[in-house]
C-alpha cells in the first residue's frame, strides 16, 4: 500500500492528530486536558468493544438468516414485518450496508414496507450495539428510545408503502450474470482480491472487478465472495432461473 | 464496570460459547469477518473519541448547554436534527458521541433527535440511496425519518 492510500484511509485520525500537535505547540495545557477528557471515553469504549464483537459473531452464527430471507412474501403481513425488524436489528454495520441485501429482497418480491423496516432498524435499533448504547446513554434512555423508535419504524413503513409503489423503483433488466463492486461501500479490506484474484483486484484503496463471470462453475465461489465481503459491497446479479 | 456492562459481557461470552459448540468453523469465519469490519471502523472511532476530548476542552459545557439544552426545545431539537442529517454514520460511533454531549449538559430531546438523524438521514449518502431505490423512495424515507426523529425526541422528553 502506498503512502497516499494510507493517508486517505485514515484521514480523520490524521486530521485529529495534527490538531493535537498544533494545540500542543500553542497551548500545551489544553492539549493535556483534551487527552484527559478523551481517556474516559477510550476506557469506556475498550470495555464494550469486545462485547460488540462477540455479539456480532454469535448472531452471525446462531441466527438462520437464510430462513428469514426466504419468508418475505408480498403478503407476508405482520409476520413479514416482524421478520424485517429482526433482520435489521440483528445486523451490524451502517445503514448503507443494508442497501444491497434490500435490493435482493425487493427482487425476490418483498414489499416496500418491509424494506423500510429493514433499513430503519438497521440504522438505529441494533441488538449488537445494545451494550454500547447502555454504556454511553444509560439503560432507561435505551429502553424508551427502542420502544418509540420501533413504533415510529412501523408507522414509517406503513406511510412509505402508501406513497411509494413498486413501479417507482428503478428496475434493472439485466440479462446475464453481472458482477459489480460499489466503490462507496468498499472499505478496501482486500479480502475479495485475496479470495478470488482472477475476479477482483485492488485499485488504490478500493477493490474493482476484473472480468464478468464466465462460467457457471465459478458462481458458487463468487457467491461466497459476496457473502464474505464485510461491507457487503459486492453485488452479483444472477440470471433468473427458469424454475 | 457497571452491572449492565458486566451483564452484556456474560451474555456475549455465553452466546459465543454456544456458537463455538454449534460450529467452530462458522464461528471462526464470522470472527474474521467481524474483525475486518470493526478494524475498518476503529480508526474513525479513535479519531472521534479524541475529537470529543478537544471539543470538551475548547467548547465549554455552558456553550453546549446553551445550544443543545436551551429552553427553546423545538428550536434546539430542529438544529440538532439538521446537523445530524448531514451524513450517515454507524450507530457504533454515534452512541459515544451523543453520550459525551449528554454528559456535558445537552438535553435528552435534542440529543435523541441528533442520534436518530445521524444514523437514519443522510444528505451526503442520498445519491447512493437514490441510485439503489429511486428518488421517490429515498426522498420519502429520509423525510419521514427526519420527521419521526423529532417526534421520537419530543416524546422521550415527555417520558424521561
Amino acid at each position: 500500500m502506498n503512502v497516499l492510500s494510507i493517508v486517505k484511509k485514515n484521514k480523520l485520525i490524521i486530521i485529529v492528530a495534527l490538531a493535537y500537535l498544533a494545540i500542543l505547540l500553542f497551548a500545551p495545557d489544553q492539549a493535556i486536558l483534551s487527552l484527559k477528557n478523551s481517556m474516559y471515553y477510550v476506557i469506556e469504549m475498550l470495555q464494550i468493544m469486545p462485547v460488540v464483537f462477540l455479539l456480532i459473531v454469535a448472531i452471525e452464527v446462531l441466527v438462520p438468516r437464510e430462513v428469514i430471507l426466504r419468508s418475505f412474501g408480498e403478503n407476508s403481513g405482520i409476520k413479514g414485518n416482524i421478520l424485517a425488524l429482526l433482520l435489521g436489528s440483528l445486523s451490524a454495520g451502517p445503514i448503507y450496508a443494508a442497501f444491497p441485501i434490500s435490493k435482493t429482497l425487493l427482487k425476490k418480491g418483498a414489499g416496500i414496507s418491509n424494506i423500510v423496516i429493514i433499513l430503519s432498524a438497521w440504522a438505529v435499533v441494533k441488538v449488537p450495539m445494545l451494550a454500547n448504547e447502555a454504556k454511553f446513554l444509560g439503560v432507561p434512555f435505551m429502553a424508551v428510545r427502542w420502544v418509540l423508535t420501533v413504533i415510529a419504524i412501523f408507522l414509517m413503513a406503513f406511510i412509505t408503502a402508501k406513497i411509494v409503489k413498486k413501479k417507482d423503483l428503478p428496475t434493472d433488466s439485466r440479462q446475464a450474470e453481472e458482477l459489480t463492486i460499489n466503490r462507496e461501500y468498499c472499505i478496501g479490506c482486500e479480502l475479495c482480491a485475496k479470495l478470488l484474484p482472477e475476479y477482483y483486484e485492488m485499485e488504490g484503496d478500493k477493490a474493482v472487478v476484473r472480468k464478468s463471470p464466465e462460467t457457471k462453475a465459478d458462481l458458487p465461489a463468487l457467491r461466497n465472495s459476496v457473502e464474505k465481503c464485510p461491507a457487503k459491497a459486492i453485488l452479483l446479479t444472477e440470471k433468473e432461473k427458469a424454475s | 464496570m457497571d452491572i449492565f456492562s458486566v451483564g452484556f459481557w456474560v451474555v456475549a461470552i455465553i452466546l459465543t460459547v454456544i456458537s463455538f459448540i454449534k460450529s467452530k468453523k462458522k464461528t471462526l469465519g464470522a470472527m474474521k469477518q467481524a474483525k475486518t469490519m470493526m478494524s475498518s471502523m476503529v480508526g474513525d472511532i479513535i479519531a472521534i473519541i479524541f475529537l470529543i476530548g478537544i471539543v470538551l476542552t475548547f467548547i465549554p459545557p455552558e456553550t453546549i448547554k446553551s445550544v443543545m439544552g436551551s429552553a427553546n426545545t423545538l428550536l434546539s431539537t430542529s438544529i440538532s436534527a439538521l446537523v445530524g442529517s448531514i451524513t450517515l454514520i454507524p450507530a457504533f460511533v454515534a452512541f459515544p458521541l451523543v453520550g459525551s454531549l449528554v454528559d456535558v449538559g445537552a438535553s435528552i430531546v435534542p440529543a435523541v433527535a441528533f442520534l436518530t438523524t445521524l444514523t437514519m438521514v443522510g444528505i451526503v449518502t442520498f445519491p447512493l440511496e437514490k441510485k439503489e431505490f429511486g428518488t421517490k423512495f429515498a426522498l420519502t424515507r429520509n423525510a419521514l425519518s427526519f420527521g419521526f426523529a423529532i417526534v421520537i425526541a419530543l416524546t422521550m422528553g415527555v417520558i424521561l
